[in-house]
């Protein structure tokens, strides 16, 4: 009982801690940018004024499937979301005794697909090419989290979520190869994950009129875009987790900031990439993809012969 | 060499600082030739008609009440703020002064109106001071434009017309 | 060899068909030739002498002469020569041989003769209309006398579409446009894409036609029309001003003052800094590199600043008149351009340097949008389009105006004909310009600034004037006429002929280029079609009229409260 307790207790906390700071975090973002391009730029706390009004205008549903183009934006928000319970934010993942990372590469790869529901819901011809493009994008992409994951347990011989994070990326006693390799292929793709430039290809704003969210307006843009600033969150803690060796002094609160700049650095070297650079088409993404997708296998191999 | 110029390019940005302006905060001055909202004086106009002749979006309205007065009607909708009617004013009666922020609900705010007590003229009832052969329609006499209806209506009479004009490009010369 | 060299040549093989030839100036020539043998004759000037075809213009001549007036004109770039061919079209038989089939690059003159003039061009390849909306009533031709310049058709037909050919067998079709974030005004491409590459493309356009030449000539008067023609673009408007004028001087042998040719030129010079400098800002936004497109803006701002202080406007500088100019330079203002241009030159040189190698850029322009030097010469292509196709083309070389034949500059060219090559050529050639600059204030001379014609302007006389504009060469024809105002007055600017090569630019490209390659362009419609809904799954397509349009936007959207 005690356990489930605690469980419950930091499953909110994970909760709103997604919640309040994920738009802080893009305000930052912002802000950033906004500095490399001689700007001043919104202020930090824009991020949440947007939400809010988008939530407070009306709910506009157009075409053949409106029940569907709910379903996806309530789907986009509720993975990422679900996947915030499972992982570590300056305590252990809060469900970590009632999940393991099998479901966690389940949910990440059900939030991918929100999109493409997302798209397809809204059927028309831009958001359809855009649907397509991250369909292409997703197969290629979102392998490596997942072999990333299956690595750390091979590591750590265990599915549970306690083994595989905490750095459970580098086993003990000798050099990591396939830890550094997949240290390498994972930073690389960060990028691609967080959907920033130079891969935000799905919503490509010039080409093809945002793509999938095209159709989307009021609440349900609303819901979508706070699944992008989750999402950020969500996949740059899961980096942490997975990567950065956790430093525990016992206290939660101390833990947590300590969590949070880890993020924050993070997040300000992805914004500077994404300054930075031009938008790359999705044939030279997916070549891209598929390169970090051999060597993601290739440390998986490393890991498996014990390396 | 690739990481090289992302780099050059980061450091060009940094280097700039930021530029934005704190306007609408702060005013924004503009310099001395800026041509903003023209003014008319009615004191120095003369009643010449040489604006309404070349204002390339016709939207200075000339029509004579009766012998002796004459309505300038400045209607500013399509004023595409050129300063030709500055530069042609013979008495400098306008002048494009420096407002830019000149947006209004209500057209009325715009428009200037003023009316003109004129001199006659024995014999044409009115005389136009030519800038050259390039600045004139050709339009002496009394001006009938249509200042209810806001129109040009190009038709100059040597004497004044009680009827209501309804034709359009005729000009008829003195 | 001049106007009078290249009249022999002509005689030579076709003496029989000129009727009537003159020369008013070395660099100009007029040739009245009969209607059979505007064919041959244009054939005959586009292929063997090698002459570039400029604009077509379709004129209403009947209350001065009885009959229509058709236009070719002609440059031949290495004589400096403009050479018109007229050729006189009888009102009871407004009838044309259509030299779109040796002269591809004339496709659209001739489809916008037919609209507007209703001069019927025979053996035309593509008899659709390009100028006026779909409802416009058939055999009303707006640019005709007898047509009032407002008239209002009241038989105007809501319900009519426009015939689109078939797509071809296998591809869907994706419209682009009329709204387009990368548009910055309505144009519709109809692409036929298969998978990921376009395979086709129609074009249907003039949404934002405003009658600009029927104002011309019945409303307006010389000295106003510059103030119309500088709205025509919405970033080259001094060059319309310009070449206006300068059509009308050459018409009418008015010679501007030495001190405002010089103005002139400067005037165009920071025409085309800040237009290069957008255009770089525009493509690396449509490639999706937003710090580059701030920092282009940014590096730009200070020419829009001084260009206010020189004209009082940022972009509208209300410059020309017949006869010169209306703003002065002053010792203030010559040390002010000076600043402002050291300080440009620096941080381009910063932004050429650091943007040369970058690989990022160069992975989504290299190899996109091609061009070759055989579609530059069919269609006529101009600009930096043609000279980074390798094409050395310039209209202020070839065809001198205002000062630049007292000014040295370089005319940058590139081999690769893609929108890599022609980042590079619009990069460079804002050094030539600032160099242009830097010697026009110095060589300026002094006096006065406008030259009022003594006389009324002379009616009948046809006048042309090529400038080169940041797009290419814009070509004005203009024949003068009474009241004050010209008889015709034909626009063409560079991206009427540029944008008649974007299908075969776009052909078997991939539909993530269409908007990178339509924007190597630097197209500046400044042209409503209505909306269509195509069925991807079925292949059907309705359009939709202007009552369904507005009952469809209460209807198709639900509310939930």
């Amino acid at each position: 009982m005690k356990g489930f307790v605690a469980a419950f207790f930091y499953s909110v906390l994970n909760l709103v801690l997604v919640l309040l700071v994920a738009p802080l975090f893009d305000g930052i973002t912002r802000k950033v940018t906004a500095v490399v391009q001689s700007r001043k730029g919104p202020p930090i706390t824009q991020s949440y004024i947007d939400l809010m009004k988008l939530l407070i205008k009306e709910d506009i549903e157009v075409g053949d499937s409106p029940v569907m183009q709910r379903f996806s934006a309530l789907l986009s928000l509720a993975a990422i979301l679900s996947v915030a319970l499972l992982i570590p934010m300056g305590a252990s993942a809060p469900l970590a005794g009632y999940a393991d990372s099998i479901l966690l590469i389940y949910l990440l790869t059900l939030a991918g697909t929100s999109v493409l529901l997302a798209g397809l819901a809204a059927g028309s011809p831009y958001s359809l090419i855009g649907m397509s493009r991250e369909m292409m994008a997703m197969m290629t992409l979102e392998p490596l989290i997942a072999i990333a994951i299956i690595m750390a347990a091979t590591h750590a011989a265990s599915l549970r979520l306690d083994a595989v994070f905490g750095g459970a990326g580098y086993p003990g006693t000798h050099t990591p190869w396939s830890g550094i390799l997949i240290l390498g292929v994972i930073a690389f793709a960060l990028q691609a994950f967080v959907g920033r430039m130079p891969f935000d290809v799905t919503e490509a704003e010039t080409e093809i009129m945002e793509g999938p969210l095209m159709e989307y307006s009021g609440p349900k843009l609303a819901l979508f875009k706070y699944a992008r600033m989750a999402k950020m969150f969500v996949y740059t803690a899961l980096f942490i987790a997975l990567f950065v060796p956790r430093i525990s002094t016992g206290f939660y609160l101390t833990d947590l900031l300590v969590f949070l700049a880890e993020q924050a650095v993070l997040m300000l070297v992805v914004t500077l990439i994404a300054a930075t650079h031009a938008r790359y088409r999705i044939d030279q993404v997916v070549r891209y993809y598929i390169i970090l997708f051999i060597l993601a296998l290739l440390a998986l191999l490393l890991a498996v012969l014990g390396s | 060499m690739y990481l090289l110029s992302k780099i050059r390019e980061t450091i060009l940005c940094l280097k700039a600082g930021r530029v934005t302006l704190p306007y609408p905060v702060n005013p924004r001055p503009v310099p001395e030739r800026f041509r903003g909202r023209p003014l008319f004086h009615p004191d120095k106009c003369i009643g010449c008609a040489g604006c309404a002749n070349n204002c390339p979006a016709r939207e200075i309205l000339i029509a004579d009440q009766c012998q002796e007065m004459r309505v300038v009607m400045y209607l500013g909708r399509r004023c595409t703020y050129c300063g030709r009617c500055a530069d042609l004013c013979p008495e400098k009666a306008i002048t494009m002064s420096h407002e830019y922020e000149n947006a209004t609900p209500k057209i009325a705010d715009i428009r200037q109106d003023l009316e003109i007590w004129m001199g006659t003229c024995q014999r044409c009832g009115r005389c136009f001071k030519n800038a050259g052969p390039l600045d004139q329609l050709m339009m002496k006499g009394y001006r009938f434009d249509d200042l209810s209806a806001e129109l040009w209506v190009y038709r100059s009479r040597a004497y004044l017309d009680k009827e209501p004009v309804v034709k359009d490009i005729d000009i008829e010369l003195g | 060899m001049g106007s009078r060299d290249i009249l022999n040549k002509i005689r030579e093989s076709y003496g029989a068909s000129i009727t009537r030839a003159d020369i008013p100036a070395d660099n100009r020539l007029l040739l009245f030739i009969n209607r059979d043998s505007v064919k041959p004759l244009a054939g005959y000037l586009f292929r063997d002498l090698d002459a570039r075809y400029c604009a077509g213009i379709g004129m209403d001549d009947r209350p001065y002469s009885g009959d229509f007036l058709v236009s070719h004109d002609f440059a031949f770039d290495r004589e400096n020569v403009l050479a018109s061919l007229i050729v006189p079209v009888p009102a009871s038989d407004p009838k044309i041989p259509s030299i779109s089939e040796v002269v591809p690059a004339a496709s659209w003159s001739e489809r916008e003769m037919r609209d507007l003039v209703g001069i019927m061009v025979e053996g035309c390849p593509n008899p659709k209309r390009l100028v006026l909306p779909d409802g416009w009533p058939e055999g009303n031709h707006p640019l005709r006398k007898d047509v009032p310049w407002n008239y209002v058709p009241e038989d105007f037909d809501d319900r009519k579409t426009y015939p689109f050919d078939d797509p071809p067998p296998g591809t869907t079709v994706v419209p682009f446009g009329p709204f387009h974030p990368t548009l910055d005004e309505p144009a519709h491409f109809r692409l036929y894409v298969e998978g990921e590459f376009v395979r086709g493309c129609e074009y249907r356009g003039f949404m934002v036609h405003r009658g600009i030449e029927k104002l011309a000539d019945s409303v307006m008067t010389y000295n106003e029309i510059p103030m119309l023609a500088e709205r025509i673009c919405g970033i080259c408007g001094c060059v319309h001003a310009v070449t206006y004028a300068q059509a009308v001087e050459q018409a009418a042998a008015v010679k501007p003052t030495p001190r405002s040719e010089f103005i002139r030129t400067l005037m165009l010079e920071i025409e085309r800094l800040h237009s290069h400098a957008l255009w770089v800002g525009l493509a690396a936004h449509i490639l999706g590199f937003d710090t580059l497109f701030m920092q282009s803006f940014r590096i730009r701002e200070p020419i829009m600043w001084l260009a206010e202080k020189i004209t009082g406007n940022r972009k509208t500088y209300a410059l020309c008149l017949i006869g010169g100019v209306r703003w002065d330079i002053t010792p203030d203002l010559r040390a002010e351009i000076r600043r402002v241009l050291d300080r440009i030159e620096k941080e381009w040189k910063g932004v050429f340097d650091a943007v040369k190698g970058d690989r990022n850029i160069m992975a989504r322009s290299k190899g996109i949008g091609l061009t070759d030097k055989q579609l530059v010469k069919d269609f006529s292509l101009l600009g930096p389009i043609a000279r980074a196709a390798g094409v050395d083309i310039d209209a202020r070389r070839d065809h001198p105006y205002a000062a630049y034949d007292k000014v040295e500059f370089n005319v940058v060219t590139q081999e690769g004909g893609d929108v890599w090559a022609r980042i590079v050529v619009r990069v460079l050639e804002v050094f030539e310009s600032i160099r242009i600059i830097r010697q026009c204030l110095e060589k300026m001379p002094e006096g006065p600034i406008l030259a009022e014609p003594a006389a009324e302007l002379p009616a009948g006389r046809i006048g042309t004037s090529s400038v080169e504009a940041p797009r290419g060469e814009a070509h004005h024809f203009v024949v003068t006429g009474e009241e004050n105002r010209p008889r015709r007055w034909r626009v063409r600017a560079p991206t009427y002929q540029n944008l008649q090569a974007i299908p075969a630019m776009i052909k078997d490209q991939r539909l993530a280029d269409m908007t990178i390659s339509l924007g190597s362009i630097d197209p500046c419609f400044s042209c409503t079609d209505r909306m269509e809904i195509v069925d991807i799954r079925t292949g059907e397509m309705r359009v939709w009229s202007r009552e369904e349009l507005q009952a469809g936007t209460t209807t198709i959207t639900r509310r939930r409260s």
